[in-house]
């Protein structure tokens, strides 16, 4: 198909999806507006039932909380497939000297990545962790202090290099707060059954609002989230920079 | 719609219009990264800062990385293993 060809069918699909896209755009409530009385509804009633304050996670851990495994899980099984196509086709074991791309010398990071790497992975770590234990008073999360996390990992990487990094990354530590995340979450909702009430019903006590341990059953999920999500971002941030290495027995530099 | 909000509005179109025009891979990653930098930002100005860490940690940080982590792969130098197709 040759570019005019492809520009005529292009503006011919214009002329018949712009007056759709109009049509419904004029129709969109006003910007900011929420028609729906779901968000007021648990606004309104979130802190009084489930003693939290921040309602996005009783929505989240509570309200929907079968959503929230279902990701969970998803997410296991993403980063468990991912890890199997990956190790599967590599024919041996790979050194950690890093591969050389053609035109691109290796240099080693400059002492003011170094620095600043330093500086802050270790200040975001931290920062990921009190968003992941802040989740029922602040915004925030198991999932945000996970990723969050995570990136302090690839701060690690940067300002120490792979072999460093590899040291503190043991692949056995992170594939079982992968996978022991996931099953903490789905624990907790079995554990509520074995208690006599429905899949994940939060039957622990609640707690004071605004303190940071209040929401009973939803800490627990939450931890069990923020260990899949760190530990599975982080297996997928190893396996990948893994590709980057040579093969053991390819070097002669 | 504040001033902001309309400033984030158009600066996402325009990152975004960005990824699509860069035509380099490399670039276009990096162009990627700029766009999920400016949708946080966005965010955050609409009063979601949870959304607004998932999108700078995922959008910035995570998928870029993985896309440099593979172009890097794909134009390794091996000289072992399986024949390369260049």
């Amino acid at each position: 198909m040759s570019a005019r060809v492809r520009l005529w069918v292009f503006l011919l699909a214009c002329l018949c999806v712009v007056p759709a896209v109009i049509h419904v755009a004029r129709r969109m409530p006003e910007f900011g507006a929420h028609p729906l009385p779901y968000g007021d509804a648990i606004n309104a009633r979130a802190t009084r039932e489930r003693h939290v304050t921040n309602m996005v996670s009783a929505v989240n851990f509570d309200y929907r909380g079968i959503d929230t495994l279902g990701e969970e899980f998803m997410l296991l099984c993403a980063v468990t497939g991912t890890t199997v196509l990956l190790r599967g086709t590599r024919p041996q074991p790979l050194a950690d000297r890093p591969g050389q791309v053609a035109g691109r010398e290796v240099r080693p990071a400059s002492d003011a990545v170094v620095l600043i790497c330093r500086m802050f992975g270790a200040a975001i770590l931290v920062f990921g962790l009190y968003i992941a234990l802040h989740a029922m008073t602040t915004p925030g999360g198991g999932f945000q202090g996970g990723v969050i996390i995570a990136s302090g990992f690839m701060l690690i990487y940067l300002g120490e290099g792979y072999r460093g990094w590899r040291g503190l990354m043991r692949p056995e530590l992170l594939d079982a707060a992968e996978g022991a995340g996931a099953t903490l979450y789905a624990v907790a909702g079995f554990a509520a059954m074995a208690a006599g009430l429905p899949f994940l019903t939060n039957f622990l006590p609640l707690g004071q609002p605004k303190d940071v341990f209040s929401g009973g059953l939803m800490l627990v999920e939450n931890v069990g989230v923020a260990l899949a999500v760190a530990g599975g971002f982080a297996v997928l941030f190893v396996e990948f920079l893994k590709e980057t290495r040579t093969e053991q027995n390819g070097e002669d530099s | 719609m504040t001033a902001l909000i309309v400033i984030l509005l158009l600066l996402s179109a325009a990152t975004g219009t960005g990824v699509v025009l860069s035509r380099i891979p490399t670039r276009q990653v990096l162009a990627l990264a700029a766009n999920g930098l400016v949708l946080a930002l966005l965010f955050m100005a609409l009063q979601a800062p949870d959304v607004a860490f998932s999108e700078l940690a995922v959008g910035t940080v995570a998928t870029p990385l993985l896309f440099l982590a593979v172009l890097a792969s794909i134009h390794m130098v091996r000289r072992t293993g399986k024949p390369e197709q260049e």
